[in-house]
């Protein structure tokens, strides 16, 4: 009797949910059928995250416009921080904006998943030599088209080098290399009174709080699995290097970075960090802040650490991809824009501000180095072009909640609050026990 | 200063012990040094209060690379005060002003009166339900946002709402806080003076109009306030319900500095001093009605 | 004073007069009349929602297509999860620190500047300051404050002679004591404004009256204060508890429920299971069980405060 009460209460209340959440159906059918008209004036509507501050969508917008006059593209201007919630909101309600920018990897599981991305498997096979492709494979079928492929190096000052009369970086440092480096310049710039400012330290390099700084790269350079399906000792060294660089006040102690809400970008660019494993967004952030002639750091990059010295630098990085809603208004145009955007024009356009497409070929590699502020040298070459990149976090049903156990777990071995062997069998016992 | 914590004793009169302190005279003998005491213990507590606020103002007077600095530094090397003038040209910042004032607007004015009325009928006409109504509306109070959030929106844009004024206004007009409040505030109306009137042939909407509704200043002040406050300062509704870049307030204005990688903070902060002052300026008028009397003299008149 | 001299009119009679009857029916109207503007939008877009919500946590959702009934497996996982048990422990630690300090820091701000006193409009802007100064602010600023080695709290304690201060936000048995006191501190200057506005409602004839019976000022506290704002005190109370099992922004961004899960809140885990997890069944399931918690609580004070009204 109860169950059945329950039962109607459901079914009553998943009704109206429905009627809104469902009815406009644009389908991949009627995508197939429908051709593009290269006249008829077309608005395309396209979600995007700050679009201020994120240059390369006005760069592929204004290309995708020149190239096609009778589109307009109209952006949905939608802030960075809580792009997902607002998107999962829209999309719950039945949006019928066109084109979906998918900020991450596991944004466009969810969304594949609950079937609400028309299939893009033609588009994707008409663009050759896509990096990060792979990420967004679903049994075969693809409902996203990357456009960008971010990936780690190491950043380093060059003036602090200089300053305390080290070698830059090579291009196959080690992971004890690293450390004893970063050890190294702190300790000589402390004792040559080289300080950024008044009060503030030089430290040898930056640990950013981001899990990914020690998760990732281990996962990347031993293959082990962040999902958990071999526990979590693949993690010990990377995180035995982190606390050697934070206990010999090497870098930054965690408690502080995370909770004064420190920022890499002014660790580095106002030099108090002289080396920095960071992202390759940072390149664009970097040549866009000597443009405007906020720093005047002299910078350069080399490839991740390694576990031994190679030529094949192993680092992990994350695409970002255009994807065509369900029940997009115009299916036609987005397919197109999506193909344009990950194209040989599109990957022009987005070099052509710092950003790094997902589109591999040299000439664009090229157009990528004769940037004016980019250095040239044959190390950041070298950490340009890594032996393999590989995904940041494995994707499937479970990621979202393991990647909140490794953040917690992350935050109580980096804030010395629980031994490190603890907190790794923790983590263990804890996606086995919680995640299903 | 912990010496004139303790006990008040030493005062010249005596009072014989076991009694309670009956006189005026030790209230005035104490008076010499408890004002000035009080003052400076309020001071000193005003201080710790505008710590953060001082941190804001040293912020939006830097550049983003100087904000977040470990030690912090509270006076800038150099005052950038351009940034005051940089962020009206950086975001529409007057559009995000005016925006916000009219929803705040809107959405306080209407929320005195929804509120004001419907607490009228919870607290000064009985029928059978009303209570249970009335907890209804307390409980739901107890539903955090966030669980409702994806139902609400999909009824918003069923109704075609989603991306106007309309579908915040609404959202935010009908609250059961202001039910609340005004509900608690009536029930220290005396029964006697709504029966008095009643009596004397007033209706019920009389009642509240020229009883209930001037006796309540303080608490409509307050309601008031806070409903400005809570909506001017509201951020996850208007980032759900607004899209277009021109309905957008102050909040969502500000997040734009937040990019996906980094932060503009010094822009942030001096966008957050400027979101203040209007609050400021709404709380100065409004806090003149929290004065003695200003409720029962009503009752008197 | 209705709580201390009114005769309540006699609660309805179960069988009804004839006369009683048509009494009641033009009451209830009116009743309805006054309610109806606030309620008719009350009850279309929060109550509905709500009420979804609460069926929701009887299936599984991802917040797209059709949600499917899985009866009551949601509240069985419930039971056993882990977070779910952290997290209400957490939210009851976090609801048992902040009511009692905030009741009391913000009843005393409203009678501190409750009188007529030089800069009174700038003590009290000055207390209600930390409610309208950005989070981030606060935030960073607390967290600056609290800073194990370089925060002046810990550097106080060291000069007094403490040799192992707490790491406070970093550390997980004193995240929660630090969150709690800044959330005091952030609300307390909100709660006086309410206070403020109950305290008008005390004829000073009362205190007058105190005075003459020769009731010295902690007595008038006792006997005049307090009794003729219980309806306020009331309000804040319900306010202040719902408040607190709500927390969300504060935990934010001062810990973001860290280090580990020591600060982890029922609002956050429904948010993560929901928009993040795309679980919106078991999110729903999280906010029936926080909702049935709370109204039990809100019950029991409403109760009470009907027994003493009377």
């Amino acid at each position: 009797m109860k169950r059945r009460i329950l039962q109607g209460l459901a079914a009553a209340t998943a009704g109206a949910l429905l009627l809104g959440a469902c009815s406009s159906g644009g389908g991949d059918a009627a995508a197939a059928a429908e051709t593009l008209d290269p006249d008829a004036p077309v608005t395309l509507t396209v979600s995007v995250w700050n679009l201020e501050g994120t240059p390369e969508f006005r760069a592929l917008f204004d290309a995708y416009e020149a190239a096609h006059p009778n589109v307009t593209i109209e952006p949905v201007d939608i802030l960075a921080d809580d792009y997902p919630t607002k998107l999962t909101a829209m999309m719950a309600g039945g949006d019928t904006t066109d084109v979906l920018t998918m900020k991450s990897v596991m944004d466009y599981s969810k969304f594949a998943t609950a079937g609400q991305l028309a299939d893009v498997t033609d588009v994707v096979e008409g663009v050759p030599d896509l990096a990060g492709l792979d990420a967004y494979d679903q049994d075969g079928a693809y409902y996203a088209v990357p456009y960008r492929q971010d990936f780690w190096v190491t950043f380093y000052n060059k003036g602090i080098f200089d300053a305390v009369g080290e070698e830059y970086p090579s291009s196959d440092l080690t992971w004890d290399e690293y450390v004893d480096l970063a050890e190294t310049i702190t300790e000589k710039a402390a004792a040559a009174g080289v300080t950024p400012a008044e009060g503030s330290t030089t430290y040898g390099t930056h640990t950013h709080t981001w899990r990914s700084v020690v998760d990732a790269i281990a996962a990347a350079q031993t293959g082990g699995d962040q999902l958990g399906s071999e526990g979590y000792g693949f993690l010990e060294p990377y995180y035995e290097h982190a606390l050697q660089l934070q206990d010999a006040g090497a870098t930054l102690d965690y408690s502080t970075a995370s909770t004064q809400k420190i920022s890499y970008r002014t660790m580095f660019t106002t030099g108090q960090a002289a080396m920095l494993p960071m992202g390759t967004w940072f390149i664009s952030a970097l040549l866009q802040a000597e443009a405007a002639g906020e720093t005047d750091v002299e910078w350069g990059i080399a490839p991740m650490p390694q576990e031994k010295a190679t030529d094949e630098a192993v680092t992990f990085g994350a695409p970002t991809a255009f994807a065509v809603n369900k029940n997009a208004e115009n299916v036609a145009a987005a397919r197109d824009f999506a193909a344009f955007a990950a194209g040989e024009e599109g990957a022009r356009a987005v070099a052509a501000i710092g950003v790094v497409p997902a589109l591999q070929s040299d000439a664009i590699t090229e157009a990528y180095f004769a940037l004016e502020g980019m250095p040239t040298d044959e190390v950041s070459q070298a950490a340009f072009q890594p032996g393999e990149i590989v995904l940041e976090m494995p994707v499937g049903p479970t990621t979202a909640q393991v990647e909140q156990i490794l953040t917690e777990e992350h935050q109580n071995i980096m804030t010395g609050a629980v031994p490190l062997d603890e907190a790794l069998a923790t983590m263990a016992e804890r996606v086995e026990n919680e995640v299903g | 200063m912990t010496t004139v914590v303790g006990p008040r004793t030493g005062t010249t009169a005596p009072v014989p012990a076991g009694t309670p302190a009956p006189d005026r005279r030790r209230a005035h003998a104490v008076r010499p040094w408890a004002k000035p005491l009080s003052y400076v213990l309020l001071t000193a507590l005003s201080a710790l209060l505008l710590v953060p606020f001082a941190w804001m103002v040293s912020s939006s007077l830097k550049t983003n690379d100087q904000v977040f600095t470990v030690p912090v530094q509270w006076v800038p090397r150099e005052l950038h005060w351009e940034n005051f003038v940089d962020i009206w040209t950086r975001v529409p910042m007057l559009t995000y002003l005016r925006n916000t004032t009219f929803l705040a607007t809107v959405i306080t004015v209407l929320q005195l009166f929804t509120g004001s009325f419907a607490a009228y009928g919870f607290s000064k006409i009985r029928f059978p339900g009303r209570d249970g109504l009335f907890l209804a509306y307390i409980a739901t109070i107890a539903v955090p946002w966030q669980a409702y959030m994806i139902p609400q929106y999909i009824l918003m844009q069923k109704a075609g709402l989603v991306n106007t004024f309309t579908a915040l206004i609404l959202l935010q007009a009908f609250s059961a806080f202001g039910v609340f409040l005004m509900r608690q505030y009536y029930m220290s109306v005396p029964d006697e003076l709504v029966e008095a009137a009643r009596i004397d042939g007033l209706s019920e909407f009389g009642i509240y109009r020229r009883i209930m509704l001037p006796l309540s200043v303080p608490a409509l002040a307050s309601l008031g306030l806070l409903t400005f406050v809570n909506t001017w300062n509201d951020f996850m509704g208007p980032f759900i319900y607004l899209t277009s870049n021109d309905l957008w307030t102050v909040q969502l204005g500000l997040r734009q500095f937040v990019g996906q990688f980094d932060a503009e903070y010094a822009m942030i902060m001096t966008g957050s001093v400027l979101s203040v002052l209007p609050i400021l300026v709404v709380f100065l008028l409004g806090q003149r009605y929290f004065i003695q009397g200003i409720a029962t003299s009503g009752l008197k008149g | 004073m209705a709580t201390t001299t009114a005769a309540r009119p006699a609660p309805a009679p179960r069988r009804p007069t004839y006369v009683n009857r048509r009494q009641v029916r033009r009451n209830t109207l009116l009743g309805w009349t006054f309610i109806l503007p606030n309620f008719a939008g009350f009850a279309l877009l929060t109550l509905v929602p709500v009420v979804a919500t609460f069926g929701l946590a009887f299936t599984r959702w991802n917040a797209f297509g059709t949600p499917e009934f899985t009866g009551l497996t949601n509240l069985q996982r419930l039971v056993g999860d882990e977070n779910f048990r952290v997290a209400l422990g957490n939210t009851v630690y976090y609801t048992v620190g902040h009511v009692p300090l905030t009741m009391a820091a913000s009843l005393g701000l409203a009678l501190a500047l409750n009188r007529k006193i030089r800069g009174l409009a700038f003590f009290r802007t000055a207390a209600f300051f930390p409610y309208i100064t950005s989070i981030v602010a606060v935030a960073v600023v607390w967290n600056m404050l609290y800073n194990p080695t370089r925060g002046p709290i810990n550097q106080l304690l060291t000069t007094i002679g403490i040799s192992d201060p707490p790491g406070w936000t970093s550390d997980p048995t004193w995240a929660m004591p630090a969150v709690i006191l800044t959330g005091v501190w952030k609300d307390m200057g909100y709660y006086m404004i309410l206070f403020l506005a109950g305290l008008q409602t005390i004829p000073p004839e009362l205190y007058e009256a105190a005075k003459t019976d020769g009731a010295n000022a902690w007595q008038r506290f006792r006997n005049v204060t307090l009794p003729c704002l219980r309806p306020t005190t009331f309000f804040v109370l319900i306010m202040l508890t719902i408040g607190s099992f709500k927390v969300f922004d504060l935990i934010v961004v001062m810990t973001n429920g860290g280090p580990g899960r020591s600060t982890l809140v029922l609002s956050q885990l429904i948010y993560r299971e929901g928009i993040v997890n795309g679980q919106f069944g078991y999110s729903s399931a999280v906010a029936l069980a926080l909702f049935v918690l709370v109204l039990v609580i809100t019950l029991l004070q409403y109760a009470r405060n009907q027994r003493l009204e009377k």
